[in-house]
C-alpha cells in the first residue's frame, strides 16, 4: 500500500487530509449497491479526493455535483437508468466527465464496448485499491 | 281241421311226441336268450323244419323302424331241386301279395314242381313283427297237433323276437349313452388338454398354491423364472422365494383375499431365484373357489418385470439428471447475476479492508475510521457467506428432502438471487406475499427451482415489451382445500391458448434459446408435491403461472415418495 503510483497528484496522499474540501478533486460514485456507496467514498477520501455517492443515475443527474465531478465511478447494471444510459446522457449534455465503470459481471465483451464508447476504464468488482488508484490517475491526468 | 282216427298206441305215441315237441318249443326262449332276431329266426326255422318235416319254412320279419322286411327261408334237405331263395320269396309274394295281414291262414299253392300246403302264422297279435310261412307237400299238413305246435312256436318266436327287439333297443340306447359318454370324455380330455396347454405354454408364469402358500403346481415359465424344478418347488411356499421386505404386505393381501375383502390383488415384489439372484415380478393373485373334490387354492399369474423395472429406473435416473441439467442450465443463465451477487459483497470487503489499512497507516492512525471499516468488512463477509450458502443449495444435486417450508421465505431467497437479473431486464418485481401463509411440506430447493423458473419465464416473456411497464407480480396466498397457492403474473406476450396443453411438455418452447424443459420439470416437481401447476391468460396482456400444493401432502412422509422424477411413475413396490 505504501508503493503508490508515481503520479504527481498523489505523491503525498497522507497529507491530503489537511487540504480543504474545496481544494480536493471530486469523484462521484453511482451504484445501487449500498456497500459500494458506503465503502468507496471512504477509500477515495484516503486517496485525498473528495467523494460523493449516489444510488442511481437519476439521483446523480439532478444533484448539484455533475459540474464539479472530475471523475465518475459508475456501476453498469442498475434498475432504471443504467450506467451506459448515463454515459450517453452525459455525452448528450456535453458533460465530458471521465468515467470509470465498475461492474460485478466479468464480461470482457461488455468491457470492450464500454471502453470503445469512451470510458476510461472498466473495473471488475472486486478490485484492489491500487487498481482503482491507477484508473483514477488515468482519468484525472490523461496522457 | 281234419282229424283221422288212429290206433290208440300210435295216438299215444303221437301225443307223446307232440308233448316232447312242445317242451322243445317252450325251451326255445331259453336258448334264444341274448340272441339277435335273425339268430332266433334261424333257430326257429331249423326247429320247425325238422319237427314238422316241412318242405319249406320262411319268416318274413318286419323291421321295427320301417325298413324293408327281412326274409329268411329254409328248404328241407330231402326235397328235390328247389328254386333259389329269392325266387321262392318272389313266388310267395306273388301268390300272397305284399300285405301279409291280408294273407289267408292256409292255402295250397304251386311252389317249385308241386303243390304245397302253406300255413301262414302272424308274429304278434296283428302280425306286426312279421309272418311265419310253413309249407309241406303233405296233404294232411297241418295236422291238429302240428297246428298247435306251429301256433306255440309262433308265440314263442314272438316273445323271443320282442325280447330281442327290446334288448336291441336297450342296447341301442346303451350304445348311444356309451357313445355320448365317450364323446363327452373326449371333449373333457380335449378341454383339459387345452387348459393344460395354456398352463404349460403361457407366456407368463402361472402358479397354484394352497392357502398356506405351498406350491401345488407351476408352469414351465414360472419354474424358469425362479430356476427351480417343479419337484423342488413343491417343497417350498411362495413365502420362501419372496424377498423379506415384501412378506408382510403380501401376507396381509392374501389374508384379505381369504377373508373375502377383495376378489384379487396385484403385487409388485422381488423373488430370490434358486441361484440367489433377484428378479422383479408383478403378480395377479386370486382365490379359486373350491369344488366338492378340490379345496380352495390360490392362483397367481406372474410376470417377470425385471427388465421393465431396470428401464424405468434408468429412465428415472435420466429424468433426474435432466432435472439437474435444467437446474444448472437455468442457473447458468443467471451466472452473471450470481457473479454479481458474490462480487458485490466481495468488492465491499476489499474496499473496506484497503481503507482500514490506509487509516491505520496514517500518523496518527485513524482508529475510529479503521474500526468502522473493519466492522463493515465483517458484515459484508457474513452477507457473502449467506449468498454462498443459498447458491450451494441451489447447485447441489442432492436427493430431495422433505421438510417444512415457508413458501414466503423460499420466494424471498429466489428474489434475492434473481433480482439483479430482473433489474437488468428492466422488470419491476412486485411481491404480494400473504402474511398468514401456512408452512408446506416438501423440498425447499425443488420448490425454489420452480419459483425461479416461473420468474425467469415471466421475465423472458416481457423482454420485447416496450409500450408498458414490465411488471412481474409474485403472489402467495392460501388456497381452498388447505392448500397454498403461488402465482407469477407477467405482462408479457402471453401464449397461444391452443398450445396451453403443450406448455408443460418437455422440449416444447416458445423461446429461441430455451430447451423447453423448465416448465416440464417444474410441473413434475409440483406434482411430486401432490400439487398442480397451470397457466392462465390475463384479462390484459400477459399470462399467469400458478401452482397450488397441499399443506401436508399424504405420502410425502414416505422416504421414496418423491424420489422419482415423474409423479406418475411412482409405484410403491408393495402397492396392490
Amino acid at each position: 500500500m505504501d508503493a503508490l503510483p508515481g503520479s504527481g497528484a498523489f505523491c503525498a496522499v497522507e497529507s491530503c487530509q489537511e487540504r480543504s474540501a474545496i481544494d480536493r478533486l471530486l469523484v462521484s460514485v453511482v451504484d445501487d449497491d449500498g456497500s459500494v456507496r458506503e465503502s468507496l467514498p471512504d477509500l477515495l477520501k484516503q486517496f485525498g479526493l473528495a467523494a460523493r455517492a449516489f444510488s442511481s443515475a437519476e439521483e446523480f443527474l439532478v444533484s448539484d455535483c455533475v459540474d464539479q465531478t472530475r471523475c465518475l465511478l459508475l456501476d453498469v447494471a442498475m434498475p432504471g437508468m443504467t450506467g451506459p444510459d448515463l454515459q450517453r446522457e452525459l455525452i448528450r449534455r456535453r458533460q465530458a466527465i471521465p468515467i470509470i465503470f465498475i461492474t460485478a459481471d466479468r464480461d470482457m465483451i461488455v468491457r470492450q464496448r464500454l471502453i470503445e464508447q469512451g470510458a476510461v476504464e472498466c473495473l471488475f468488482k472486486p478490485f484492489s485499491d491500487t487498481t482503482l488508484l491507477e484508473a483514477i490517475d488515468s482519468a484525472l491526468y490523461p496522457k | 281241421m281234419e282229424v283221422r282216427p288212429e290206433p290208440a298206441s300210435a295216438e299215444i305215441k303221437h301225443l307223446q311226441r307232440c308233448i316232447n315237441d312242445l317242451v322243445s318249443l317252450l325251451a326255445l326262449p331259453a336258448i334264444w336268450s341274448g340272441s339277435s332276431p335273425s339268430q332266433i329266426v334261424h333257430t326257429l326255422l331249423d326247429t320247425l323244419t325238422r319237427m314238422l318235416r316241412l318242405d319249406l319254412a320262411s319268416v318274413r320279419l318286419k323291421h321295427p323302424v320301417g325298413e324293408a322286411p327281412v326274409e329268411i327261408v329254409r328248404v328241407a334237405q330231402l326235397r328235390g331241386p328247389m328254386p333259389p331263395e329269392h325266387e321262392i320269396c318272389e313266388a310267395l309274394s306273388h301268390s300272397l301279395g305284399d300285405h301279409s295281414r291280408k294273407w289267408p291262414p292256409l292255402l295250397r299253392s304251386l311252389l317249385g314242381d308241386g303243390d304245397v300246403s302253406i300255413v301262414l302264422l302272424p308274429l304278434g297279435l296283428q302280425g306286426e313283427l312279421g309272418v311265419i310261412v310253413a309249407a309241406a307237400e303233405r296233404e294232411d299238413f297241418p295236422r291238429q297237433t302240428e297246428a298247435l305246435l306251429l301256433n306255440v312256436a309262433a308265440n314263442q318266436a314272438c316273445i323271443g323276437l320282442q325280447e330281442a327287439r327290446l334288448r336291441s333297443q336297450q342296447k341301442r340306447i346303451a350304445d348311444q349313452l356309451d357313445q355320448r359318454v365317450a364323446q363327452r370324455t373326449a371333449e373333457l380330455a380335449a378341454a383339459e388338454e387345452r387348459w393344460r396347454s395354456v398352463f404349460e405354454n403361457s407366456a407368463i408364469g402361472v402358479v397354484l398354491t394352497d392357502l398356506n402358500g405351498r406350491f401345488l403346481a407351476a408352469n414351465p415359465v414360472y419354474e424358469k423364472m425362479l430356476g427351480y424344478s417343479e419337484k423342488e418347488l413343491q417343497k417350498l411356499s411362495f413365502l420362501d422365494v419372496t424377498l423379506e421386505e415384501y412378506l408382510e404386505s403380501n401376507r396381509t393381501l392374501v389374508g384379505e383375499l381369504l377373508e373375502g375383502k377383495r376378489q384379487q390383488f396385484q403385487i409388485e415384489k422381488q423373488y430370490r431365484r434358486k441361484n440367489g439372484s433377484l428378479i422383479w415380478v408383478r403378480n395377479n393373485v386370486s382365490l379359486v373357489p373350491g369344488t366338492e373334490r378340490v379345496p380352495r387354492f390360490l392362483m397367481a399369474l406372474s410376470e417377470d418385470i425385471t427388465e421393465r423395472r431396470r428401464v424405468e429406473e434408468a429412465l428415472n435416473k435420466a429424468r433426474s439428471e435432466l432435472a439437474h441439467v435444467s437446474r444448472v442450465t437455468s442457473l447458468g443463465a443467471l451466472t452473471a447475476s450470481i457473479a454479481h451477487e458474490v462480487n458485490q459483497p466481495l468488492s465491499g470487503i476489499i474496499t473496506n479492508a484497503s481503507t482500514c489499512l490506509r487509516m491505520l497507516a496514517t500518523d496518527p492512525p485513524q482508529v475510529e475510521g479503521a474500526r468502522e471499516t473493519a466492522r463493515r468488512t465483517i458484515r459484508d463477509g457474513n452477507r457473502m457467506s449467506e449468498v454462498i450458502t443459498r447458491l450451494r443449495a441451489l447447485f447441489s444435486k442432492k436427493e430431495p428432502t422433505t421438510e417444512s417450508v415457508n413458501l414466503n421465505d423460499a420466494v424471498l431467497d429466489v428474489i434475492a438471487l434473481s433480482i439483479v437479473e430482473l433489474q437488468k431486464n428492466r422488470v419491476m418485481l412486485r411481491p404480494e406475499l400473504a402474511d398468514d401463509l401456512p408452512l408446506v411440506t416438501g423440498d425447499r430447493v425443488q420448490l425454489q427451482q420452480v419459483i425461479l423458473n416461473l420468474l425467469r419465464n415471466g421475465s423472458d416473456a416481457m423482454s420485447t415489451v416496450e409500450d408498458r411497464p414490465r411488471q412481474l407480480v409474485i403472489r402467495t396466498e392460501r388456497d381452498e382445500g388447505d392448500r397454498v397457492r403461488l402465482t407469477v403474473q407477467d405482462a408479457g406476450v402471453g401464449f397461444d391458448p391452443q398450445a396451453a396443453d403443450r406448455l408443460f411438455d418437455a422440449f416444447y418452447t416458445t423461446k429461441g434459446d430455451g430447451m423447453g424443459i423448465g416448465l416440464s420439470v417444474s410441473r413434475s416437481i409440483v406434482e411430486r408435491h401432490h400439487g398442480r401447476l397451470w397457466a392462465t391468460l390475463n384479462d390484459g396482456p400477459g399470462a399467469a403461472f400458478s401452482f397450488s400444493i397441499p399443506r401436508t401432502p399424504q405420502g410425502l412422509a414416505r422416504a421414496d415418495g418423491i424420489r422419482n422424477i415423474d409423479a406418475s411413475a411412482v409405484t410403491g413396490p408393495g402397492a396392490a
